[in-house]
């Protein structure tokens, strides 16, 4: 017996397309009022888990379970979900309004119902004055408005998003992310969030699923799998991070290619090893003291933060990334890089 | 400078096209109704002004038979093909996947042949020995009668010469059209005939309403098939023109027959796309 009491269950699904194998063996469980964010590369199976979940495609093996009910066979209309895609594809030939209505309009609901849920979508959505306007008539970001409401107005059992902030601007996608957040709080349901952007992940969600390949290579609290990743792929793929290749003796770490030696925290099993140090986690020390050689050879003024584009004497390039601070390095300083030894991954060697 | 320049140029492309439309369509059409109000008496052109040619094809009661034949004609040949042509459309967009191509190219084999040919060939076909009816005799059957230099026989002409128009049209309709937005259907709740009727139908609406008229206007007004396989009841209204140009010598009448048909295609053509919001198929014009 499988147990199907998560609300929604992803329980060993696998889709091939012929020889390829878009997802492999992933079971996911997602409670109740979760925000999950699905993360991967391109190509990585993150659309093709979303459009099994949605019922538009159906698993080779494996089954679906909403709220214990098997719904693999199900087809979408019967799975009372909404979703967001990524090019909004929102009608083109229906105004805003007969957008919103046409889920509502789909589930038989009253006229009195509809107008209800029209209403209440115009104002958490702040639609106002848009509503009889056709989808080529509004800007991007009001466009994806208008898809997020689509796939709320019929109080879904879940939202599947699919990067959905991908055609947007940056300044525009960090408003959104917020305000995604926050109707998911509010509506208590399981927004599924599928995005190649790390930063959108770790920014939104209160899980991400790494995925790579079609096969779940981590699952976890966001902090979690920021912090202490549990493969190479996650280390290099969530959170900016520089790679090392070095030689461990049991005790000590030694990166032959910069001739610096560290002793982690813990002990790690002898042979080669790739480290990884996420970016902002280097100090930079006085030139001199123990650490990497390096010399600074451009800034990069990020907000709050900067980017020290540094050289170590082999001409290899490692980015750190510093509090922005009155007092700091110049182009052309020397300094000496560091890392601390409890904050750096490191993974037996891949062969 | 580039102002001046930029509107010249602009100008000199719209006076192309409309050089064109005046040298093949305009000045051709305006001989036809001026000839039409003319009169021909022993194989000779009278030039006296008269509106009797549309007094004989309002009354004869022939030539209302043969309109109202060629009327309903075109309309089920269209009605059928459209019906037809969307189905098979369809399945090459969905399903043709990499040999799609080679799906559409074949609708395309026909035309290699002349519409003589394609008419003669099919005479061979349907007729009293031809293909089918030669078959069922010798299995001692009895020949299908109604597909024997009758009406059915110029309907099945009609579909068999238009239908790789109808699916052509309908096809490149139905590739511009975004499959996805039917998943976005599905997933807002529609069943598989709402995804078609509300999303699918009308997106497509403007590209049927071509293939319709495409098959519409040249039945309407076509004079070979029914002169070879429509037999003594077939005769249909293009036909008939064609004679008045022929063996019968009437030009001027076969003129305002012309006119009477361009003015029912033209009408068929307003109807449509009155009737036809361009906005409500998806159509955006210029914006964007
Ligand atoms: N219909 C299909 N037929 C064959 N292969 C497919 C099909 N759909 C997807 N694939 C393959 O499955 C794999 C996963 O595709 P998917 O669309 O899920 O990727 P993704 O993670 O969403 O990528 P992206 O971030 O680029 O959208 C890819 O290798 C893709 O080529
Ligand atoms: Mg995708």
């Amino acid at each position: 017996m499988t147990d199907t009491s998560a609300y929604i269950k992803i329980d060993n699904v696998s889709r091939h397309y012929g020889p390829v194998k878009a997802l492999h063996n992933l079971s996911i469980d997602i409670a109740k009022h979760e925000f999950i964010a699905i993360l991967g590369p391109s190509g990585s199976g993150k659309s093709t888990l979303l459009r099994l979940i949605a019922g538009l495609d159906r698993p080779s093996e494996g089954r679906i379970f909403f709220k214990g009910q098997d719904v693999t066979a199900l087809p979408p209309h019967k799975r009372g979900i909404g979703m967001v895609f990524q090019e909004f594809l929102l009608f083109p030939h229906r105004t805003v309004r007969e957008n919103l209505a046409f889920p509502l309009r789909m589930t038989q609901e009253t006229p009195a119902k509809i107008k209800d849920r029209l209403d209440w979508a115009e104002g958490i959505l702040s639609l106002n004055g848009l509503m009889d306007r056709y989808p080529n008539q509004l800007s991007g970001g009001q466009q994806q408005r208008v898809a997020l409401g689509r796939g709320l107005v019929t109080n879904p059992t879940l939202l599947l998003l699919d990067e959905p902030l991908a055609n947007l601007d940056r300044e525009l996608r960090q408003e959104m992310e917020v305000e995604i957040r926050r109707y998911q709080k509010q509506l208590g349901i399981p927004f599924i969030y599928v995005t190649h952007n790390q930063e959108e992940a770790l920014s939104m969600s209160d899980r991400v699923a790494v995925i790579n390949k079609g096969k779940l290579e981590a699952l976890g609290e966001r902090q979690e799998i920021y912090d202490h990743p549990n493969t190479p792929f996650v280390a290099r793929f969530v959170g900016r991070a520089t790679r090392f290749d070095g030689v461990s003796d049991g005790t000590t770490v030694n990166i032959p290619e910069h001739g610096y030696t560290f002793s982690p925290s813990a002990p790690v099993a002898a042979g080669r090893v790739s480290v990884f140090v996420k970016n902002e986690r280097f100090a930079l020390g006085a030139s001199g003291t123990p650490g990497i050689a390096c010399k600074v050879i451009d800034v990069v003024l990020r907000g709050p933060f900067v980017e020290f584009i540094l050289e170590a004497a082999n001409k290899a390039r490692i980015i750190a990334v510093q509090p922005k601070r009155p007092d700091m390095h110049a182009i052309g300083a020397e300094i000496a890089l560091t890392w601390d030894a409890n904050l750096a991954h490191i993974f037996p060697a891949e062969a | 400078m580039s102002e001046p320049n930029a509107a010249a140029r602009k100008r000199v492309f719209l006076y192309i096209p409309t050089t064109f439309l005046v040298l093949f369509f305009v000045l051709p059409l305006v001989a036809l109704v001026v000839l039409s109000f003319w009169q021909t008496a022993n194989y000779k052109i009278v030039r006296d002004w008269t509106t009797l040619n549309y007094v004989t094809l309002a009354t004869e009661s022939a030539y209302i038979i043969f309109f109202l034949r060629s009327l309903l004609m075109a309309i089920l040949v269209s009605v059928f093909l459209v019906v037809v042509a969307w189905p098979i459309a369809f399945f090459i967009v969905r399903f043709g996947g990499r040999y799609k191509l080679i799906f559409s190219l074949l609708l395309a084999v026909p035309f290699l042949s002349g519409e003589v040919l394609r008419l003669i060939a099919l005479q061979g076909m349907l007729g009293p020995t031809g293909l089918i009816n030669g078959a069922l005799m010798r299995l001692g059957a009895a020949p299908l009668r109604f597909i024997m230099y009758s009406n059915s026989a110029t309907f099945i002409a009609f579909v068999y010469l238009y239908l790789p128009m109808t699916v052509t049209t309908i096809y490149l309709s139905l590739l511009n059209f975004d499959l996805r937005l039917a998943s976005a259907a599905s997933a807002c709740g529609a069943g598989r005939l709402r995804v078609f009727s509300e999303v699918i139908w009308p997106l497509n609406l403007s590209g049927t309403m071509i293939g319709f008229l495409l098959s519409f206007i040249p039945t309407l007004s076509a004079s070979l098939a029914p002169r070879f396989l429509g037999g003594p009841n077939g005769t249909l209204y293009g036909m008939s023109m064609a004679q008045q140009f022929g063996e019968s010598g009437t030009w001027a009448l076969g003129a305002a027959m012309g006119v009477v048909l361009v003015l029912f295609s033209i009408a068929a053509l307003v109807i449509l796309s009155l009737g036809v919001n361009l906005r409500r198929t998806g159509f955006t014009g210029m914006e964007r």
